[in-house]
C-alpha cells in the first residue's frame, strides 16, 4: 500500500507544477488586459469611435500580444541554451547570437529585403552561435567565462559590422538605430502569427525531449550511456535556440537578459525538470514582457516611449551581477 | 551474453587491446590493473562510449547494429566521476536511470515503483527528496549506484562504485550486487586486491592496455598478482578464506 502512496505522492508534485502554470497564465491575462486598456491614446471601451478601434484593433492588441510571444521566445531559447552549453549564464544575449542575428538582419535592411529580415537574423544568429560554441567548448562542455568572452567577441564582431553597414548607406540608418535598441512598435498582426507559429513549431519540436534534456543536466558519458542521443540533441536544441532568437530579433530588435532572468526565476523557485521549466519559462517570459513594454510606454508623461529594452536591459543588468557574485561559486564548480 | 573477439580501440596514444572473452550471466567479475592499463577504457568499449575494432557480440546480437536506447537497455555504466549541473533531487536522480526504458516521453507508475524499491535496497529512501548535489561523497556514490541497478539490465558495468562509500554500505553493496549477479553479468573494476579477491569469483587483469590475464578465484596465485601490480604480493590462507598482504619495492 506504502508503495502506492510513494507514486501518489509523486504524481502531487506534478499538481505542484500545474498549480504554477495555472497562476502564471492568470497573472498573464491580468497583465495583458492592463497593458491593452494602458497606452498614449485613452479609449472609451463602451463607446469606441472608429480611430480607437483601429487604434485598438491594429495597434495596441497586436503590440501587447507581440510583446508577449517575444519574451515567451527569449525565455525559451535562454532555456535551451543554457541545457546545451551546461551554463546558467547563457542566453541569446551573452552568447552573442541575438547581436550576429542582427548583424543577418541588418545586412537583409541594407540589401532592401524587408521581407525574409527573420531569415537573414536566423542565418547570422546560427553562425555566429557555431562560432562561440567552437570556441568555448572543451569536449563537449562550455565554460561559462569562456563563453561570456566568446559572446563578448561576437557581439563586438557584429557591431562593428552593422556600425560599418551604417556608415555605408544613409538613408536606413535612424529605422536600425531604433529598431536595434528594442521594442514592438513595428508590432503587425502577421508578424504576430508567424512568430506564434514559430513558438508553436518550437514547443511541439522540445516537448518530446524533455527527459532527455534533463538527462544532458548529468556529464556526456553519464547522458550517452543513459541512451541519449547527446550530440542529435544538442544539435536540435541549438538549431531551434536560434530560430527563436532570430525572429524575435528581427521583429523587436535586441533585447537582452530576458532569457536569463525568467529562467533563473523558475529555477529558483524549485521547477528544475525541462517538464516544468520549459512550459512556465514560456509563460513567465511573455508576462515579463509584457509588464516590461507597459512600463515603457506609461513610465513617461504625454504619450513619450522608452525602448523597453532599456528597461529589460537595466533590470537583466542589475540580476546579472547578482548571478556573478552571490552564485560565483557554482559558476566555477561545474566539474 | 558478451562475446569479443579482437578488440582493439584507441585513446589518443593508448591503445586497448583485447583478445578474446567470453561473459556468462552469473560472472561478477572483478577488473584489475594499475592506473591507466586500459580499465575504464574497456568499460566504455563495451558500453558503446567509445569507438573499437573487432568483434562485439551482445545478448546474442551484433553490437554495431543496436540502437542506442535497445544498448542501454541491456548495459548500464557507472563512470567513476558524474557530475549534474541541476538541482535534481535525489528521487529524480535515480529515476532517470529508467529512461532507455521509456518511450521518452515521461515515466510510468512501473518506472516509479523500481525506484521506490532501489531507493529502500541502497538505504536513501530517506534522501530522496534532498538535493543530489548537497549530499556527501559517499551519499552520492550510493544514488548514482541506485541509479545504475535501477535499469535492471542484464549487464552492469561499475568503474569504482566503492570509493567514498562508509564499510557498512560497502558490505550491503557487494551483498546486493553479488545477489544481482545470479543471472547477470556484472564487471567491477576495483583497487582493493583484498576485497576483489575475497568477493570475487572471476578476475580480469588488465596491463598497458591489454587484458593479460582472466583468471578463476582458483588460479589466482600470488607471482601474478606481483607481477600485475609492481609490488610483491602474498596470501595468507585462513578459514575464512584469503587474505592479501602487500608490499612495496620491488620485491
Amino acid at each position: 500500500m506504502k508503495r502506492k502512496s510513494e507514486v501518489r505522492s509523486r504524481r502531487s508534485e506534478f499538481y505542484g507544477s500545474g498549480i504554477a502554470v495555472s497562476l502564471l497564465a492568470v497573472l498573464l491575462v491580468v497583465v495583458s488586459i492592463v497593458a491593452v486598456m494602458k497606452g498614449a491614446v485613452k479609449i472609451d471601451f463602451f463607446g469606441m469611435s472608429e480611430i480607437e478601434r483601429e487604434i485598438l484593433f491594429y495597434v495596441r492588441v497586436p503590440r501587447v500580444f507581440m510583446a508577449g510571444l517575444v519574451g515567451s521566445a527569449l525565455a525559451f531559447s535562454g532555456v535551451l541554451f543554457q541545457y546545451v552549453m551546461k551554463n546558467p549564464l547563457a542566453d541569446s544575449f551573452t552568447t552573442g547570437v541575438s547581436a550576429s542575428s542582427a548583424m543577418g538582419a541588418v545586412i537583409a535592411i541594407m540589401l532592401g529585403l524587408g521581407v525574409v529580415i527573420p531569415l537573414f537574423a536566423l542565418a547570422g544568429g546560427i553562425i555566429g552561435l557555431i562560432a562561440v560554441y567552437k570556441i568555448a567548448s572543451v569536449r563537449g562542455r562550455v565554460q561559462p567565462i569562456t563563453m561570456l568572452l566568446a559572446g563578448i567577441v561576437i557581439s563586438t564582431f557584429s557591431s562593428a559590422t552593422i556600425s560599418f553597414m551604417k556608415f555605408l548607406s544613409d538613408d536606413a540608418v535612424s529605422s536600425i538605430i531604433f529598431w536595434l535598441m528594442g521594442g514592438f512598435q513595428s508590432a503587425s498582426v502577421k508578424k504576430v502569427a508567424i512568430l506564434g507559429f514559430v513558438i508553436a513549431l518550437s514547443y511541439l519540436m522540445i516537448r518530446r525531449d524533455y527527459l532527455s534534456l534533463d538527462i544532458i543536466c548529468f556529464d556526456d558519458t553519464t547522458a550517452v550511456s543513459s541512451g541519449v542521443s547527446v550530440e542529435r540533441l544538442r544539435r536540435k536544441a541549438f538549431f531551434v535556440a536560434a530560430l527563436l532568437t532570430a525572429f524575435s530579433v528581427g521583429y523587436a530588435g535586441i533585447i537582452g537578459f530576458v532569457g536569463l532572468i525568467v529562467p533563473h526565476i523558475i529555477r529558483l523557485l524549485r521547477f528544475v525538470k525541462a517538464s516544468e521549466l520549459i512550459p512556465l519559462s514560456l509563460l513567465g517570459g511573455a508576462f515579463f514582457m509584457i509588464l516590461n513594454d507597459l512600463i515603457a510606454r506609461t513610465i513617461l508623461a504625454e504619450g513619450q516611449e522608452l525602448p523597453v529594452g532599456i528597461i529589460t536591459s537595466s533590470v537583466g543588468g542589475v540580476f546579472f551581477l547578482y548571478l556573478l557574485i552571490k552564485r560565483k561559486k557554482e559558476l566555477y564548480y561545474f566539474d | 551474453m558478451i562475446e569479443l573477439k579482437e578488440i582493439t580501440a584507441m585513446q589518443g596514444e593508448f591503445r586497448l587491446s583485447v583478445e578474446s572473452l567470453l561473459l556468462k550471466r552469473g560472472d561478477f567479475v572483478a577488473v584489475l590493473g594499475n592506473n591507466g592499463s586500459g580499465k575504464s577504457t574497456f568499460l566504455s568499449v563495451l558500453a558503446g562510449l567509445k569507438k573499437f575494432k573487432g568483434g562485439y557480440m551482445l545478448d546474442g546480437e551484433e553490437f554495431r547494429g543496436l540502437s542506442s536506447r535497445m544498448r542501454h537497455r541491456i548495459i548500464s555504466l557507472l563512470p567513476q566521476q558524474t557530475s549534474l549541473n541541476m538541482p535534481f533531487d535525489v528521487h529524480y536522480v535515480v529515476l532517470t536511470g529508467r529512461y532507455p526504458h521509456t518511450d521518452g516521453r515521461g515515466y510510468r507508475d512501473e518506472d516509479m515503483e523500481a525506484t521506490e524499491r532501489v531507493l529502500r535496497e541502497f538505504d536513501i529512501f530517506h534522501l530522496r527528496d534532498r538535493q543530489f548535489n548537497e549530499l556527501s561523497g559517499g551519499e552520492k556514490q550510493r544514488v548514482l549506484l541506485a541509479r545504475v541497478i535501477n535499469r535492471d539490465s542484464p549487464v552492469i558495468l561499475l568503474d569504482e562504485p566503492l570509493s567514498g562509500i562508509d564499510l557498512r554500505h560497502q558490505h550491503d553493496t557487494l551483498d546486493l550486487l553479488k545477489r544481482l549477479s545470479k543471472d547477470r553479468v556484472i564487471l567491477m573494476v576495483v583497487h582493493d586486491i583484498s576485497l576483489a579477491v575475497r568477493e570475487f569469483d572471476r578476475f580480469l587483469f588488465f596491463v598497458q592496455g591489454a587484458l593479460a590475464y582472466d583468471l578463476s578465484k582458483r588460479e589466482l596465485d600470488e607471482e601474478r598478482l606481483s607481477r600485475v601490480f609492481g609490488v610483491k604480493v602474498s596470501f595468507i590462507r585462513h578459514e575464512r578464506g584469503i587474505f592479501v598482504y602487500t608490499e612495496g619495492g620491488n620485491g
